[in-house]
């Protein structure tokens, strides 16, 4: 079920009201389990049943990784769990991609082949669940994390509906100690949970849904050539939909869990207003990027191997990263886009050093801008249903393309303006801070007068439900 | 302007509607003339069971006699409205409305259904904002803004009926009555009717080619559809309800009923009931053009009835018990 449901309501608060009214822990952790499975069946009853199976296996390798005493024997294990997940993930998200790729390498060696579509439901999620399950073993491997004796703690950190679908991507090693002891109920914990989900579902409904999604989409869905004016505000609209959708789920999950009192890890710390590439991915889905560097980046060679080799891991892993995100050679030329600039990046700072100029403010921003450039620049091939779309934008973008048509109404491009200035100022104006810190900064009544005009414009919006976008990676 | 209470037509409550639909049921389908004019009482009075309500307001409704014709288990009675204009629409929004409630229907998910529930039980009890007309995304659309030349679609027109759980339509009195309403509707309605200028990025000739072949292939596709619904026992009949004043001249000049209205019944060989036929379908007066007032809506079904029955002959008076036509799932 989606967060801005009704339903949703509902069953948080039916959820919420019993996890605190009971009072042994176990049977609150059961509660919390049956109300995950309930969550994630309410899409599709029968993928629960792989999402348990997944949950399973890990359980059962990371004990096996645990007990064995053999480096290559654990290796073993942990070689299972991998290919076993990836497997899954490789089948229910690829299938037609691997299929659709190979029919045309062997078109191009003069081989006829015509590869049945697969009619493949992906089950939503997939490709979270899929991590937090795997994160179990490899940290068991690495021994970041202790296994758990217990298939219902293991199977309620998988599960965990608030992270379930659209992340945060939390580790078991993270959550598991959560699981221990139980947490108290305190009031602010709570209140905070509570303007946490409010700011997410006000980020979706009403920014990313009401306010972005429509120019975005009118952009990208046209077919013919566009103004320079109309293919940058499609992209800026778009950027701050992907952060407004994906950062506000994010938001609702933190705040869902604190309800519950559990703790999850920012998500997302002003992306917009990063200097350089390192510090966007510092900023930007934070939990994938960590996945990906202690998982794959670190085990390749990181930096260790000189900067040559470097580059090649760095490459690698934006390589993955993008194809994560969609069976698509779009999402891997985002991510490839990335790999590059990270590695320009990295080549300048070894050139500059921490030069005193590069440390003026003027120059701070304009290298900020540019990265905010250069990253609606990526999302481009993000958002683009193919490489012909993307070539069509960019040519629009940078002003070579001839006749091209307005699509947008001044109204649009007026919701597009005050949208992006007020994002890209509040990440520049709380980049060296937190969410919690500049609230707890805020007059009481500050504070009240804001969260009201979110739920006013929430009710306002009476947002359609809307699925968010992340749900399909 | 005061609103009065009403059900948001959603997929939601469209789905609902799909599913409850039995093997020999009626069906209702089109456009919002049938979802105005016809009378739900009055039809079940006289053709001896409720028809379901599945006509979806701005939309071509092609796909929905697709669905219904592809679904193996429904051989009942499907009453059609044909607007030639909207029936022929190649894609873009008309098409979309009828892909989105069909979507919503086959992939309907518990959470989804669940939420429809509650969203009922709230809408009928709780003062909601009317959905499309006083949300936050429709009120910035009042704003008064300078045009930019090129961009944009004519306006919808703004709140004008009141809904049920059976999903009937009746024009709210304020729009029946002379006044700003009634015209703001009413002159809403020629650039909607008027087809958009052809995309400045293909050539003139190759546009005109590929809309052609899109309606020659629409034609193929409704005549297809009626074939297979009847080689089941299933029944049909297009009906054109009445429109007048200037979209009157507007429509029967861009499709005369020369033009798609007799192909079509001449290719799927199915009746058609055109409310100029007869005089006293061709007397009822359309307040904003388009739609009959509530009250003339049941006097028209009474009216419309003995065309219905005389078209379609015999059908079942109680719509079998048997389990719904197909599921959403």
């Amino acid at each position: 079920m989606l967060f801005n449901s009704l339903t949703f309501i509902v069953f948080f608060v039916v959820v919420v009201s019993a996890y605190w009214a009971l009072k042994a822990w176990p049977t609150r952790k059961n509660l919390l389990l049956v109300a995950s499975y309930l969550f994630y069946g309410a899409w599709n009853p029968p993928f629960a049943l792989l999402l348990f199976a997944t949950t399973a296996l890990d359980f059962f390798l990371g004990a096996r990784i645990a007990q064995t005493q053999t480096p290559q024997t654990k290796r073993v294990w942990l070689t299972l769990s991998v290919t076993s997940n990836l497997s899954m993930l490789g089948f229910f998200k690829y299938g037609n991609f691997l299929l659709e790729n190979t029919q045309w390498l062997l078109a191009r060696a003069g081989i006829a082949y015509h590869p049945p579509h697969l009619d493949i439901f992906l089950p939503i999620g997939i490709s979270f669940y899929t991590f937090h399950s795997l994160s179990y073993t490899l940290d068991v491997y690495r021994g970041v994390c202790t296994p758990t004796k217990s298939l219902r703690d293991f199977t309620l950190a998988v599960s965990f509906f608030p992270q379930l679908v659209a992340g945060p991507i939390v580790r078991a090693a993270d959550f598991l100690p959560q699981l221990i002891s139980p947490p108290g109920l305190r009031a602010g914990q709570f209140g905070w949970g509570l303007l946490l989900m409010t700011l997410g579902m006000f980020e979706k409904i009403v920014l990313a849904d009401t306010l972005l999604s429509g120019p975005a989409d009118s952009v990208f869905g046209y077919a013919g050539p566009l103004q320079a004016l109309d293919a940058w505000a499609g992209v800026m609209a778009f950027a701050g939909q992907i952060f407004f959708d994906f950062a506000g789920y994010s938001t609702c999950a933190i705040g869902a869990a604190l309800c519950l009192g559990f703790h999850l890890k920012d998500n997302f710390r002003f992306p917009y207003a990063a200097i350089g590439f390192s510090d966007f991915w510092r900023r930007w889905h934070i939990s994938l990027s960590t996945f990906l560097r202690d998982f794959l980046y670190i085990p390749l060679g990181g930096n260790r191997s000189g900067p040559a080799r470097a580059a090649v891991n760095l490459m690698i892993v934006m390589f993955i990263g993008g194809l994560w995100h969609g069976a698509a050679w779009t999402f891997v030329a985002w991510g490839l886009i990335h790999g590059l600039f990270l590695t320009i990046e990295r080549g300048l700072k070894a050139l500059t050093g921490e030069a005193a100029w590069s440390q003026a403010f003027a120059v701070r921003l304009l290298l900020g801008f540019g990265t905010y450039a250069v990253v609606l620049v990526a999302w481009v091939f993000f958002r683009a249903s193919n490489f012909a779309n993307a070539a069509q934008l960019i040519r629009a973008m940078v002003g070579v393309a001839a006749h091209g048509d307005a699509v947008l109404t001044t109204r649009e491009l007026l919701q597009v303006g005050v949208v992006t200035a007020g994002l890209l100022l509040a990440h520049w104006t709380l980049r060296d801070t937190s969410i919690s810190d500049a609230v707890a900064r805020m007059p009481r009544a500050l504070i009240v007068g804001v969260w009201t005009v979110m739920l006013c414009a929430i009710i306002l919006t009476q947002g359609s439900g809307n699925a968010f976008i992340y749900f399909q990676f | 302007m005061g609103y009065a209470p009403t059900l948001n037509d959603t997929p939601d409550l469209w789905a609902q509607q799909r599913e409850s639909v039995l093997p020999d049921s009626i069906v209702i389908i089109g456009d919002s003339r049938p979802h105005f004019d016809l009378d739900l009482d009055q039809l079940e009075q006289g053709l001896g069971q409720r028809p379901v309500q599945l006509a979806l307001d701005g939309s071509c409704a092609y796909p929905v006699l697709a669905d219904l014709a592809n679904d193996e288990n429904f051989h009942g009675t499907i009453i059609c409205s044909l607007v030639p204009a909207m029936w022929l629409a190649p894609g873009g929004p008309l098409v979309a409305t009828s892909e989105k409630a069909l979507k919503r229907y086959h992939t309907w998910t518990l959470a989804q259904r669940t939420g429809h529930k509650l969203g009922m039980l709230l809408e009928e009890h709780l003062a909601f904002l009317k959905d499309g007309d006083l949300t936050l995304d429709a009120l910035i659309g009042k704003l008064s803004l300078p045009a930019r030349p090129g961009t944009g679609y004519p306006p919808l027109p703004p709140y004008f009926n009141w809904l049920d759980r059976d999903r009937r339509a009746r024009m709210i009195d304020q729009c029946a009555q002379p006044g700003w309403l009634q015209d703001r509707i009413k002159y809403g309605w020629p650039p909607l009717f008027t087809p958009p200028p052809p995309p400045s990025y293909v050539p003139l000739e190759a546009f005109v080619a590929g809309m052609g072949k899109a309606v020659e292939s629409r034609f193929g596709d409704t005549a297809a559809a009626v074939k297979k619904l009847r080689a089941r026992g299933g029944k049909i009949v297009f009906v054109r309800f009445p429109f007048v004043g200037e979209l009157k001249k507007l429509e029967d000049k861009a499709t005369p009923r020369a033009g798609p209205w007799t192909r079509i019944l001449k290719e799927t060989g199915a009746p058609g009931i055109y409310f100029e036929d007869f005089p006293e379908l061709a007397a009822f007066n359309c307040p904003e053009w388009s739609h009959l007032s509530a009250p003339d809506s049941v006097k028209f079904t009474q009216l419309l009835l003995p065309h219905l029955k005389a078209s379609l002959g015999a059908i079942p008076s109680v719509a079998s018990d048997a389990k719904p036509a197909t599921t959403g799932q």
